[in-house]
């Protein structure tokens, strides 16, 4: 039942580093008037990529080469859902190849946090590395005190090479959990005992869809053509969001509904329904179990006025979208991960869940209550899977068995300060920026400045860097080979190496392979990471027979012809063969009361705004960045140069906040100072400002957000999730 | 002249990604400074609702172009179909064009002291591809259309926007579709 997901690993090993031209962008220039891109040529070799950062749509590319330089990057035409075209993220790759910001060397900062940073060599490094490992590990009995946080900078198969790391020396500490979306992960594991969603491409069917809290515009455009062929055909697009984002500018209705109600609004929906006997009794009493009780719940304890009183939405606008929900048939939900990183998300989405199994709309093509599914991720994770070295000390947990020791990524500043025995002493950070992304930033200073010894494997130098002794320069995946699927839509796609690696990169497998070399020569037996195989070998051991037949192929190889599809049908649960104990639908969980949280999906109040910080600060997923990547690049930087706060002019006229203000957003934890952008598109007690790392700027929204966790996440992703959006402040001008 | 390429674009299925702006840096691989295409973004008071709606526009290869009139080094030449270019290697960077064209295209490139355009990717037009903005339109935005009387009869197209210069003044290649509203249920 546990799902992890599974923690990824990186890369492809051992060639080295190629010579070391310096590239910058005028050798990219790809002449405007003359003799252009798009001559064929037979210098330019095109090779297929794939997007591996952590996103809906993780796209096919193409990338040219000329001469052994990335010239550009187009969409592959063969993916059947991204369509041969990219978005703004993945246009701007060659600036992040060849921009002159990247870390080209292993460097040492000395002191740390200071910025004196001074070039090293590999093996500098690595012995650096390794000896303080084998110390600590001398110090302590055991390699308990070496943490490693790593997440979703590179969801490449091979990149799960970084937890192997890890394995390969021992029994280390580990942040387990995911701060994105495991609230909602675990109420549809509780409800139908996985996450798992309709093909997107499958919403062209739908005859309505409710988009509940997500922003397909700019975190899954690639969606918006099947929304928009399913609306040619008819069918109505409503988006209900707190903020009127791009794709409810879109919306034939927009519902700008209070944060952290959605249940309310589902549950005023059910309510409507039942009274109206629009309920698909057959397939509700079918296929899950507890369903009348929560009927009877309903009737008993909820009304429209109730439902409208505290969602903010109009009676008749909730019986309108409840009847035609409910009539449609069949009608689609896409419920965001921003709707459940609130205290009560994941109940909120166990009501939603609801809503779609009593209108009979799970298992059907055109319908679903779609979330994400992880149906595509079998592979074997080779590169993760490593033996301790023999005599190997770990950590003794609760079900009395020896293994790593788990800390919550989700409150990773608090739970690494927090053990002693031992304690965490050698931070390792790959595919992670806590120093950027994690709440309370003020916590994740103090508790890397208590460090001994961090290294970070990143690309940039960006706030996590800042605070490590050692930077090690990783391979951006244009330089190696590896496999990515996607947590949305079904296909699967190769990625190979287009380029050499870029000065002295690795990637995350090479520095294993370096690191593996170097603990066995200083102390025999140390490290059990295999060192030998090239990266397409490493790529190569990812491949199953389950893989294989799943994709219709019989080597990986044939992927370098085009994506694949997996063959599965275009409705999730089709089947009626739910994964949860009972194998059917739990309307009712005992597992979710076992886990302490309420049996039914039951309205569970919202987090109480607190009256010293009346004003809710939203901080979603950015347009020209994901998380705290590409914003920094020259692109971005020129079309959206400084981060902004998004403030309704009624809050803004009360505290004598004009357009371009500087404004202070603050509360107990600490604050922020960035400038206003008065709009209506945000409602008047709550302030929107994108969570995004600009160069030269110390801008970060997580300063004054506390590790409030969510309801939901423990029992499919080890940790409960992170209320980012129950985050309240004051402001006033700066 | 035969014939008069140009672009349309739908303000009703612009979602204002900027898709279309980082494809056209890519395809050329242009400096940071010049954004031969942009995205604007409409002002939300000009409609009955807040919103967010977009426009995207580049070189609108007008009938009668001001950049082309004024340039004293004739670094600028109209094709039989329509699409102005502008040559780099007679620009003298005097930046008489970027003063004259009304929509801020031409713009000159710092680091190269000379102007950048959009050419409408003439090299893919002549091989049969449509230009790397309108292949990398997602919601099919923005399209490559012959201007003509039989467009410009067409119900929904509108010849400006509002905010725009008056479309007398160059005679635009560039129709839109305007922004369509949906309902909203506010807080406000």
């Amino acid at each position: 039942m546990k799902l992890t997901r599974r923690k990824f690993l990186g890369g492809a090993a051992a060639v080295a580093a190629s010579s070391m031209t310096l590239f910058n962008f005028n050798l990219l220039t790809n002449s405007p008037s003359a003799s252009a891109a798009d001559q064929p040529s037979e210098a330019i070799k095109t090779f297929r990529n794939v997007c591996p950062r952590n996103c809906y749509d993780t796209c096919g590319m193409i990338t040219y080469v000329e001469d052994g330089v990335l010239k550009k990057v187009e969409g592959d035409p063969k993916h059947g859902y991204t369509n041969g075209k990219l978005c703004l993220k993945g246009y701007s790759y060659p600036r992040r190849v060849y921009s002159p910001d990247r870390i080209k060397y292993p460097m040492k900062q000395s002191p740390r946090g200071s910025g004196n940073w001074t070039r090293i060599s590999w093996d500098e490094a690595m012995d650096t590395i390794a000896k303080k490992i084998l110390d600590l590990k001398k110090r302590y009995g055991s390699t308990l005190p070496i943490c490693l946080d790593k997440y979703s900078g590179n969801f490449g198969i091979v990149h799960y090479g970084i937890e192997g790391t890890m394995s390969s020396i021992g029994y280390t500490t580990r942040a387990v959990g995911t701060p994105c979306w495991p609230a909602g992960i675990d109420a549809q594991t509780y409800d139908f005992g996985t996450l798992y969603s309709n093909d997107p491409e499958d919403m062209v069917n739908a005859k309505y869809i409710i988009l509940w809290g997500q922003n397909a515009a700019w975190t899954a455009i690639h969606s918006l053509p099947f929304i928009n062929e399913a609306r040619e055909r008819g069918a109505k697009l409503v988006v209900i969001d707190p903020i009127l984002t791009s794709t409810a500018s879109k919306a034939d209705l927009y519902i700008q509904i209070n944060p952290s109600t959605d249940g309310a609004l589902a549950l005023g929906m059910a309510r409507y329904i039942i009274d109206n006997n629009w309920v698909d009794w057959e397939y509700a009493r079918a296929n899950s179990l507890g369903f009348d009780e929560w009927v009877e719940y309903v009737k008993k304890s909820i009304t429209l006025d109730w439902a409208s009183e505290k969602t903010g939405v109009p009676k008749d606008i909730i019986m309108e979208i409840a009847r035609e929900y409910a009539t449609a048939k069949p009608a689609s939900m896409w419920v965001g991960y921003g709707m459940q990183r609130h205290t009560n998300g994941g109940q909120n989405v166990r009501i939603i869940d609801a809503l779609g199994v009593m209108t009979g709309n799970v298992g059907k093509s055109g319908g679903g209550v779609n979330y994400g599914h992880l149906e595509t991720w079998g592979f074997n994770y080779n590169a993760m899977v490593n033996a301790p070295p023999k005599g190997s000390k770990g950590f003794i947990g609760p079900d009395g068995k020896e293994g790593d020791r788990a800390i919550n990524m989700n409150n990773f500043a608090h739970d690494v300060s927090a053990q002693s025995d031992p304690p965490v002493k050698m931070l390792w950070l790959a595919c992670r920026n806590p120093g950027a992304q994690d709440p309370d930033t003020n916590a994740i200073e103090k508790m890397f400045s208590s460090m001994e010894f961090v290294v970070t494997v990143d690309s940039f130098f960006n706030k996590t860097v800042e605070m490590s002794d050692i930077v090690l320069p990783a391979t951006t995946h244009f330089e190696d080979w590896d496999v990515m699927a996607s947590y949305w839509h079904y296909w699967v796609g190769i990625n190979q190496r287009a380029i050499d690696p870029l000065y002295e990169c690795k990637s995350d497998v090479e520095i294993a392979i370096e690191l593996s070399e170097k603990m066995n020569a200083l102390e025999p037996g140390s490290c059990t990471f295999p060192t030998s195989g090239t990266p397409e070998e490493w790529l190569a051991k990812e491949f199953n027979p389950g893989i294989h037949q799943m994709l219709g192929i019989n080597d990986y190889k044939e992927l370098i012809d085009g994506p694949r599809k997996a063959k599965m049908p275009p409705a999730s649960w089709s089947d009626g063969n739910f994964r949860t104990p009972s194998k059917k639908i739990e309307i009712h969980s005992e597992l979710a009361e076992k886990n302490g949280l309420p049996a039914l999906p039951i309205w569970v109040d919202e987090m109480k705004t607190p009256e010293k910080y009346p004003i809710r600060f939203m901080t979603p997923h950015p347009q020209y960045a994901l998380h705290s990547q590409f914003q920094n690049l020259d692109w971005m930087m020129t079309t959206n140069p400084e981060p902004k706060v998004e403030i309704h002019p009624n809050l803004a006229a009360k505290y004598g906040i004009t357009e371009g203000t500087m404004v202070k957003i603050y509360n107990d934890l600490g604050s922020i100072t960035v400038k206003a952008h008065l709009t209506r598109t945000t409602s008047t007690n709550v302030i929107v400002a994108y969570e995004a790392w600009y160069k030269n700027s110390n801008f970060n929204v997580n300063y004054t957000l506390k590790a409030i966790p969510s309801d939901m996440g423990k029992q499919a992703t080890g940790n409960d999730g992170l209320a980012f959006h129950d985050n309240f402040v004051m402001i006033e001008k700066a | 002249m035969s014939k008069q390429l140009g672009f349309l674009h739908n303000s009703e299925k612009c979602v204002g990604c900027r898709g279309c702006e980082i494809a056209c840096k890519n395809e050329y691989q242009i400096e940071a400074t010049p954004q031969w295409r942009k995205v604007f973004q409409l002002h939300e008071d000009d409609f009955s609702l807040p919103t967010r709606m977009f426009f995207s526009m580049a070189c609108n290869h007008c009938a009668h172009p001001e950049c082309l009139r004024v340039c004293p080094v004739k670094a600028y030449t109209k094709r039989e179909d329509g699409i102005v270019i502008h040559d780099p290697n007679r620009c003298i960077g005097c930046r008489l064009c970027t003063m004259a064209c009304p929509y801020d295209r031409p713009q000159i490139n710092p680091a190269k002291k000379k102007v950048e355009k959009c050419n409408l990717c003439y090299q893919r037009i002549d091989q049969g591809e449509k230009p790397a903005c309108v292949t990398a339109c997602i919601p099919g935005a923005l399209e490559l259309v012959e201007i003509n009387d039989s467009l410009d009869q067409k119900t929904g197209i509108l010849k400006t926007l509002p905010g725009l210069p008056s479309p007398k003044i160059t005679s635009p290649s560039i129709r839109f579709i305007g922004p369509k509203q949906g309902k909203q249920i506010r807080r406000d």
